[in-house]
């Protein structure tokens, strides 16, 4: 027995001594022209902290986008009626019954909170100004949660539950010349075509991040909505905050197989969001075409590198194929070559891109002119921010190990092609 | 005195682009263990394949290399590279160092090829590097080495696992005349020390006039062989 775990440690040794020859060797050989190292280091790097820069700016700008969305319009799932999607109408709002509130139940230890609301166009009349506003009806303690709406609020005083004031936001209440304490006249169309009428006075004003919002927007308590859309006991969207946000699908598929989908229908956010999703992957299309052509480019720097150092090392090769050294062996030094110099680079790239990818991350870039309006457009804050997420960097080391493992299969070619009494060595 | 190597009848043919070359032609020789050998002639004459077709690095067109009764010439590619490390030493003329290992890691490097232990065989290298005179240059890289401590070094190599024999290619041609001395001095010790069989090519009169047997090669073909008492 003793013989036979001697036998396995000394294996266990040589080959762990192998191992450290074509580590050693792999390492060794890129440094016996350190300039071209380097240099061919250098340009992975660069390469990397560019990659990593453009899709940290470009995803952050879709997470800032799509919290924003998910915080203030959609939520992660909403239950609506079978039709509202289709068809927003107060119409097709929703029956909030026991089977709504038993569902809720069900499945409470992967729901967090949920977030009713009901919400319709409405004509806002001031002293000397109409326009058409978008009337939210909330649940001022769930909505805070949700949104933190309270902490937009920049006069006045929130509204409570059963409250009939209302909080404006700050751009409506500029373009409607009114403020706290102000009255406000609302005209709409209610439930199955009732008419929609109230006197509301002003309680509070919010100043919303999304300027299209904060331009149209008026917020009042849930029954005082359902009342002045005589919608007793009706929701246009049922909000439901998943415990775990990454688990958003399985929950949403979930709800579905309860729910009675002849009146009812659960959709998250993605589906919710459907154009700006797709916005999202044209642009990021684009900018992955931008940076596969970089990498391509950083590719043939790097193969030129190898081929120069295959062509200089050719009587290299030839002695230590004569001293035995097998053809796996040296292959697997010059593939790892390869891999060190690609690996270096972008380790090196990430490390020192990070630094700069966080001092944007607290500090996003304003945008100003016609960018910032074209933007704003669209209905978000005109800057530009950026993403620490761990597969902004983490995409790029697989982007440069997958560029590592193709270059290197060429000196592995080369090596098991290589004549050991070829006249040119 | 056992027979080391044998050849039989052996043919080497390149099929050059303007016409066959026949650079070795038919040769049937043994040597013997323990023998030092130079084989000479002219450039051309086949010296260098004739070492590479016993060295087990080519192939011949016919005929048959023996390395103790065991027939290499129609071994498959990886039993010839294992064959090779644990019985066939090599000294060339010149690029015989690994460059980025040390002078210790580079007489180490076939020991470790054939699995010895890590004691044994950094024993065996300082000892090796201790007999070729280099004991205070283990930790140099070959760019830190004379051309003639660089010969040494791979002599010391070449010997270090104790193969059959080591074929040295002209391992003085780029040497001046005292390193040429000290090395052919080293060799011819290590030679009677351990036996080990050594075969040169060369046009160096130096080697030649050190060697116990001088085999002329022209045009392929085996023209003198001679035994001198040295």
């Amino acid at each position: 027995m003793n013989y036979s775990v001697q036998l396995c440690g000394k294996k266990i040794t040589c080959k762990i001594l192998t191992m450290k020859l074509i580590l050693t060797l792999a390492w060794r050989n890129l440094w016996r022209n350190k300039r071209r190292t380097l240099i061919t280091i250098s340009s992975v790097l660069f390469a990397v902290i560019l990659a990593v820069f453009f899709f940290s700016m470009e995803r952050g700008s879709y997470e800032r986008m799509i919290d924003t969305m998910v915080r203030y319009s959609t939520g992660y799932i909403q239950v609506q009626d079978v039709k509202y999607d289709e068809e927003p109408s107060m119409d097709y709002a929703m029956f909030f019954d026991e089977d709504i509130k038993d569902l809720l139940k069900e499945f409470d230890d992967e729901i967090s909170y949920h977030v009713p609301r009901i919400e319709s166009f409405a004509l806002a009349a001031a002293d000397e100004v109409t326009r058409g506003s978008m009337v939210r009806g909330i649940d001022p303690g769930l909505e805070n949660k949700m949104s933190e709406l309270a902490d937009d609020l920049v006069e006045g005083e929130f509204i409570e539950r059963g409250d009939e004031g209302l909080l404006i936001a700050e751009g409506f209440a500029g373009i409607l010349n009114v403020t706290i304490g102000d009255t406000l006249i609302l005209l709409g169309q209610g439930f199955q075509g009732v008419s929609a009428s109230g006197l509301y006075p002003i309680k509070g004003i919010v100043e919303l991040s999304l300027p299209e919002m904060n331009n149209n927007t008026i917020y009042m308590s849930l029954d005082a909505a359902q009342w002045f859309y005589a919608a007793e006991n009706r929701l246009t969207s049922l909000i439901i905050m998943p415990e775990n946000p990454s688990r958003t699908d399985q929950l949403a598929e979930k709800l579905n197989s309860k729910i009675d989908s002849e009146w009812y229908n659960v959709l998250t956010w993605e589906e919710m969001l459907t154009d700006l999703l797709a916005m999202m992957q044209f642009d990021m299309a684009g900018t992955w075409v931008l940076m596969i052509i970089l990498y391509i480019v950083i590719s043939f720097g790097l193969f030129g590198t190898i081929l120069t150092m295959m062509i200089e090392r050719r009587r290299e090769f030839r002695l230590l194929f004569s001293l035995g050294l097998k053809r796996s062996k040296l292959a697997a030094v010059c593939f790892l070559e390869s891999v060190f110099i690609t690996f270096t680079g972008a380790i090196s790239g990430m490390i020192l891109a990070f630094p700069v990818v966080l001092y944007f991350y607290h500090n996003p870039i304003p945008l100003t002119g016609g960018m910032a309006e074209t933007i704003m457009d669209y209905g978000f804050e005109p800057v530009l921010p950026f993403s620490l997420a761990p597969s902004v960097f983490y995409s790029q080391a697989l982007i440069v190990l997958i560029i590592s493992f193709l270059v290197g299969l060429f000196p592995v070619y080369k090596v098991f092609k290589f004549k050991i009494t070829d006249q040119k060595t | 005195m056992k027979t080391v190597i044998k050849t039989s009848n052996l043919v080497k043919i390149y099929n050059s682009s303007v016409a066959p070359v026949k650079a070795v032609d038919n040769v049937n020789i043994e040597f013997k263990e323990g023998e030092f050998t130079s084989i000479v002639g002219p450039s051309g004459s086949g010296k260098t394949t004739f070492l590479n077709l016993i060295g087990g690095l080519d192939k011949p067109t016919d005929g048959h290399v023996l390395i103790e009764d065991v027939d290499i010439s129609t071994m498959k590619e990886g039993k010839l590279f294992d064959f090779r490390l644990k019985n066939i030493g090599f000294v060339f003329q010149s690029y015989n160092l690994i460059p980025v290992l040390t002078a210790k890691e580079n007489v180490s490097f076939i020991m470790l090829l054939q699995k010895q232990s890590k004691e044994k065989m950094n024993k065996r290298a300082e000892e090796m590097l201790k007999q070729v005179g280099l004991s205070d240059r283990l930790n140099s890289r070959p760019s830190q080495l004379s051309g003639g401590q660089q010969q040494r070094v791979a002599v010391a190599r070449a010997l270090a696992s104790k193969p059959k024999f080591v074929l040295a290619d002209e391992p003085t041609a780029n040497l001046d005349t005292e390193s040429a001395f000290n090395l052919l001095d080293i060799m011819s010790r290590l030679n009677e020390e351990e036996n080990i069989t050594l075969i040169f090519s060369t046009h160096d009169q130096r080697v030649i006039d050190r060697a116990k047997r001088v085999v002329t090669l022209v045009d392929g073909a085996v023209s003198k062989d001679e035994a001198f008492e040295r």
